[in-house]
């Protein structure tokens, strides 16, 4: 029993090498730091019950230092500070952010305080609604893989999963922002104007979304190419 | 013990008899707040607590009761309906009012920080905290003797704590009392940064300052345009072989001299505070009296070094600045009718420590020695009724958007990450 649980607790190498693979074993249990994360045990689902358990008694890997046990972490914007961080800057990276979120938040609450009472309601001020809706909106249904076959590749219209889907809105918007704007603004007012955009269904990034649905529609008869 | 010796000595430089009595009044009105303890002197006991705030939040119990005033509207226990500073007092302490936006267009043309300039615009409104060391300054205003020579106070504590906007709240005051204001908003963005550093038309060994000389007559212009008309000059003044002021002529003619023809602006600004030093408390008549508030920010700039070079590649001391040679002299009590307004300033100052944030250590010993004797006033961070108004103002003004920070354990968690500084408490809020 020590044996086989010592087996698995030993140095890892998958079977299949992947370009980019954790170096944990499977066995480790991703970390949860959040302070909700104990909930009461009669709220539980079977599953969620057994996981408890797991939690007891498997090792779980290290926290990463940019997660916090507060309340105002948040994962996708982390996420999002980490693709956009270059060279390892993440001071810079999360520097940009506080401001982007701070821009947005001055932008909607100035709206807010200049408007009639009656239109009050209708403005969104919160920063974190407004990026996680407008990345929402960015996000593509359905892909384009490149099949070969007979000698040519062909443009398949493909399901995508939903961590593809986050990390193509995520770098849609951070390449429209670096290569697409006028080269004097900044990184934090250049990510305010776009993401506001996207939170209205408008904008660049928005428009790379549907370009990429045409497509994939334009392509449709060559969906059965695909064997997966 | 000895630090008690040492501030006891200090206080005895101070030649104002009200400030020991007005802290001893302070202090017996917050007894209920502060803890007692029996020193040999009370007043020195909270200077003391102002100048050793610990980081860690181990000594704050959580003060549930509210000492604010008892109206019932929950809404005015963060604002006060009192707009005029002159009626302010411990009672308002802790309350947001409003200025009037007519006075911060005059007022302010440059005399507010960034952010805050940054907040009135997406607020609407420009609100600011009654303080205690902003209070104490007004009292003291009110209370001196103007024909004697001026007080010098000195507004002084950590980064961010609130002295520039105390500085502009007692200046509000003294605008609303109708003193001409003589407001120099960073004293550090003449000594570093200047473009064209010219040697000076009038004396050989000195350097003039064209953009920054105009661009302050501009904003002098817009605060005091109606005392302008009102007060003559008392000397000839050649500036080039055709051009010259009168004497008799109106102060505005001088001003506009300083503005249209840059090169001769600094020594137009020299010319100016002359003039106003001679003139602030001599005439006693009704017709042309005025008292003259002279509101330096970042004072600590004018005795500090300078960032500037000389063309055979030199620096600059601040001496051979014709801009900061002239406001030397207005900083000497050697006239009457006003008062000198001062606050020291870390965060744009040239060669001086992160740490640094008390007088001796920011002004150095020439300038101690030139500002003494000065009344100091200690402007420390926010207690826990500010916190709560300013939270409460955060909130009003839909400010704080996350849920988190809405919830008990988010404003334990604000608490806990500024330390109740109101300026790091304002970035935090402005993402979350």
């Amino acid at each position: 029993m020590a044996a086989s649980v010592r087996y698995l607790l030993k140095p890892w190498t998958p079977s299949l090498y992947l370009v980019r693979w954790s170096r944990y074993n499977p066995y480790y249990l991703d970390p949860d730091p959040s302070k909700d994360a104990r909930v009461l045990e009669s709220e539980l689902s079977p599953e969620q019950k057994e996981l408890q358990e797991l939690k007891t008694v498997r090792p779980i890997k290290a926290a990463l230092s940019s997660d916090t046990s507060s309340s105002f972490n948040d994962p996708l914007i982390s996420k999002f500070i980490n693709m956009m961080m270059q060279d390892g800057n993440k001071i810079l990276a999360r520097g940009i952010m506080t401001q982007t979120l701070e821009s947005i938040k001055r932008k909607q609450v100035e709206k807010y305080h200049k408007s009639p009472a009656a239109k009050k309601e209708e403005i969104e001020c919160n920063p974190y609604t407004i990026f996680h809706q407008g990345l929402e909106n960015c996000k593509p249904i359905i892909g384009l893989a490149s099949v070969q076959k007979g000698g040519k590749s062909y443009q398949v219209p493909v399901p995508l999963t939903d961590n593809r889907r986050r990390f193509l809105a995520m770098k849609w918007m951070i390449t429209e922002c670096r290569d697409n704007k006028h080269r004097r603004t900044h990184m934090y007012e250049k990510l305010s104007q776009e993401l506001l955009a996207a939170f209205a269904n408008e904008g660049n990034v928005v428009k790379r979304k549907h370009d990429l649905h045409k497509m994939a529609e334009a392509n449709r008869a060559y969906a059965h190419y695909r064997w997966w | 013990m000895k630090h008690n010796v040492i501030v006891i000595n200090q206080l005895i430089t101070v030649n104002n008899l009200l400030f020991s009595t007005h802290l001893l009044t302070l202090f017996l009105l917050n007894m209920n707040l502060h803890k007692l303890s029996s020193r040999l002197c009370p007043t020195v006991t909270q200077k003391f607590r102002h100048l050793h705030i610990q980081s860690s939040g181990q000594q704050l119990e959580a003060v549930a009761v509210e000492t604010a005033s008892a109206e019932p509207n929950p809404l005015s226990v963060f604002r006060t309906s009192e707009q005029d500073p002159a009626y302010h007092s411990e009672r308002q302490s802790g309350q947001y009012y409003t200025f009037p936006p007519a006075h911060i267009q005059k007022l302010f043309p440059h005399g507010l920080p960034p952010r805050f300039q940054l907040q009135i615009k997406t607020f609407n409104e420009g609100c600011v905290m009654v303080r205690p060391p902003a209070l104490e300054l007004i009292s003291y205003l009110k209370r001196a003797d103007y024909s004697k020579p001026p007080l010098r106070y000195v507004l002084y504590g950590d980064t961010g704590t609130g002295k520039t906007l105390s500085l502009c709240h007692a200046l509000h005051y003294c605008y609303t009392q109708g003193w001409l204001i003589v407001h120099i908003p960073d004293a550090h963005l003449w000594v570093k940064n200047c473009k064209e550093l010219l040697p000076s038309s009038s004396r050989p060994s000195r350097f003039d300052q064209p953009i920054q000389a105009s661009q302050w007559l501009k904003n002098f212009k817009i605060t005091n345009e109606h005392f302008l008309s009102k007060i003559k000059t008392t000397q000839r003044y050649v500036w080039t072989k055709r051009e010259s002021t009168e004497m008799g002529q109106p102060l505005g003619e001088l001003v506009d001299q300083g503005v249209n023809r840059m090169k001769s602006s600094s020594d137009v600004v020299g010319a100016v505070l002359r003039e106003l030093r001679l003139q602030a408390g001599g005439i006693t008549e009704g017709e042309g009296a005025f008292k003259l508030a002279v509101a330096v920010d970042g004072v600590n700039a004018l005795w500090g070094k300078t960032s500037l070079k000389k063309e055979d590649r030199t620096l600059c001391e601040p001496e051979e600045l014709t801009l900061i040679h002239n406001l030397r002299k207005m900083m000497k009590n050697n006239w009457s009718g006003g008062a000198i307004l001062t606050a020291l300033s870390q965060t744009g100052s040239l060669f001086t420590p992160q740490s640094a944030y008390l007088p001796n250590e920011l002004l150095g010993e020439e300038g101690f020695d030139h500002m003494e004797p000065f009344v100091p006033v200690s402007v420390s961070n926010y207690d826990e009724k500010e916190f709560e108004s300013c939270y409460l103002y955060y909130l009003d003004r839909n400010w704080l958007q996350h849920p988190h920070s809405r919830s008990e354990e988010g404003k334990k968690e604000l608490i806990f990450l500024s330390n109740k500084n109101p300026s790091i408490l304002e970035r935090l809020c402005a993402f979350l």
